[in-house]
């Protein structure tokens, strides 16, 4: 660097690496962001300290009446579906984009790089924006059905997948490669024979991960009117009726857990 | 190391290792077979009009009106996002949603380091220093379930839940995230701690650190580096779930987006979405820049 000669300056610019530097940066900022609280306006709306109290009781007991637990169940399955046809679209979408931003197809050129290039700055869109701002667009867009919800999940999804699954393709030991390639293998054959069978692991094992984050995604697509479990989780809400909501919440709880459960033993048997 | 490439034949050949996974791949692909079926069955899944030029008629409505190529319902003249002032008015509620943003990773991160030395099972049972204890057991135990709750209900749900009690704001909304990064950062930043390098920390004790000391030299500097980077990929998430929430919580961008939605002033949704889309920008390369610091400083 040019300034190492000065050592005024080289200090500073330790000053500015170093780690409590860092520290300060961060705790201001935070306290920044409290001034954004109304803290003189009343924090606990009038009313909220008992509906604090009313919810809190509300878990003892849920409820758990058989009628009410059938209803869960059913709203728990729903969820179920919208992730998994959600997740499985994602996967179609995500996959060839991923292969193209990868630009491990097609031979060597700067016209392939560009299209590479573009293929990325698309799958950054598409997961930048928010899985339930696509909803929203989606219910403006084509009105309120599955397919807003389904659409909604895959969109960002894809994007998130595409990216990893580019990288993963990426990553790849060379060595493996530049067999098939000596032997004359196209650049398909490279990928089908090469690539994909040492990246599979890796992008199984992600796609299990994000289908981990696609059960939450499709339970608050309840907002847009999707049903499911924060659909109940809402319609509970609104009548006040807390022992249902704490019932459902378990679900969710539950549900979560089960695919965290699986996806992690289903990564620690990609990874053995 | 392992071998990809053998791997990969082990699996096709439905060798040895794949078998979990082997039946959980076709386990998903018979959940998604009922699913979709499921789906394209029920009554009214909308696949069905994606048929009609009547749907893609609408949807081709809606595009050119958020981009301002056709005027709706309000005929509201000029496009929302090429006015300098409505430019302004938009920020505003951008700076609020990014102070949400930066409450909720804070408040998150305060909760994290109060809590995520008890959660760590090799400090509850006194491996690090202290004395092993039913209560600090009992703690480990609480904390991870904790943790666990807080994770698997979404930040929208919390939110839901928090208008019941408090003003609206961004203080509501920030909570709800807050909450749900609690859970997964706390997990994380435990996870780090069970997993330390054990050596300098038996080092510090057989040379006579206190409990105190041991916390300062041997376990700190090892797990605040990780605590950091975990709690900057999660702002990277958050400013992107801070417009949804702000939906419920009526905080910042979320709020107008609604309004703009059921007034039907699409020009004002697309100019939300390009502040909404800088957002995620600025934060992504603040947070990669910052994360580069925790590594090199």
């Amino acid at each position: 660097m040019i300034w190492t000669g000065n050592p005024k300056i080289r200090s500073l610019a330790r000053f500015f690496e170093a780690r409590w530097f860092l520290s300060i940066v961060l705790v201001g900022v935070f306290l920044w962001s409290l001034t954004g609280v109304d803290w003189n306006g009343s924090i606990v709306h009038s009313g909220g300290g008992s509906s604090f109290k009313d919810f809190s009781l509300g878990l003892f007991p849920p409820e758990l009446s058989p009628g009410f637990m059938k209803l869960a169940i059913i709203a728990s399955w729903q969820t179920v579906v919208h992730a998994v046809a959600g997740m499985t679209l994602a996967v179609i979408i995500g996959l060839p984009l991923g292969v193209v931003a990868s630009g491990s197809l097609g031979n060597p050129s700067r016209s392939r790089l560009a299209i590479a290039v573009v293929v990325r700055f698309v799958l950054a869109f598409m997961r930048s924006i928010h899985e339930l701002v696509w909803a929203v667009l989606f219910v403006a867009a084509f009105g309120l059905s599955s397919l807003a919800a389904v659409m909604a999940i895959a969109v960002p999804y894809a994007g998130m997948l595409g990216r990893i699954y580019s990288e993963v393709l990426n990553d790849v030991p060379e060595g493996p490669l530049d067999g098939l390639r000596s032997a004359g293998g196209s650049s398909f054959s490279v990928l089908v024979y090469g690539r994909m069978p040492m990246a599979i692991t890796d992008m199984l094992s992600y796609s299990f991960y994000r289908f981990e984050c696609a059960i939450r995604a499709a339970a608050i697509m309840s907002f847009v009117g999707i049903r499911g479990l924060g659909f109940e989780i809402q319609l509970s809400l609104n009548d006040l009726l807390f022992g249902e909501v704490w019932t459902l919440l378990f679900f969710l709880f539950g549900l979560v857990l089960l695919v965290d459960y699986w996806s992690t033993r289903v990564r620690r048997s990609l990874d053995s | 190391m392992r071998n990809h490439a053998s791997a990969w034949r082990d699996f096709v050949q439905g060798r040895t290792g794949f078998t979990f996974a082997r039946a959980s791949l076709y386990g998903f692909f018979v959940l998604a077979v009922v699913s979709w079926l499921y789906i394209l069955v029920g009554a009214d899944s909308g696949f069905g009009d994606l048929l009609s030029s009547r749907a893609w008629n609408n949807a081709g409505g809606f595009l050119r009106q958020l981009l301002g190529l056709e005027d709706g319902l309000t005929g509201e003249g000029r496009p929302a996002f090429l006015q300098l002032d409505r430019w302004g008015e938009t920020g505003r509620l951008a700076y609020e949603t990014l102070m949400m943003s930066v409450l909720a990773i804070g408040l998150a991160g305060l909760g994290v380091l109060l809590t995520f030395l008890p959660a760590a099972r090799n400090v509850s049972n006194g491996e690090l220093g202290g004395r092993p204890s039913a209560v600090m057991g009992a703690i480990y135990h609480v904390l991870r379930i904790f943790f666990a709750f807080t994770r698997a209900v979404p930040e929208l749900v919390w939110a839901m839940v928090i208008v019941f009690f408090l003003s609206p704001g961004i203080l509501p909304g920030a909570i709800a995230l807050a909450l749900h990064n609690y859970g997964i950062v706390g997990k994380l930043s435990a996870e780090v701690v069970e997993n330390m390098d054990p050596g300098p920390a038996r080092a510090l004790r057989s040379a006579g650190a206190g409990n105190l000391q041991m916390l300062a030299y041997g376990i700190i500097p090892q797990s605040m580096p990780h605590f950091l980077t975990y709690l900057l990929y999660r702002w990277e998430v958050v400013i992107r779930t801070t417009v949804v929430v702000g939906f419920v919580s009526a905080g910042g961008l979320g709020r107008e987006f609604r309004l703009s939605l059921s007034f039907f002033q699409y020009t004002d949704v697309a100019l939300i979405i390009l502040w909404y889309l800088i957002l995620v920008l600025g934060v992504d390369l603040i947070s990669a820049f910052l994360r580069r610091m925790v590594r090199t400083g």
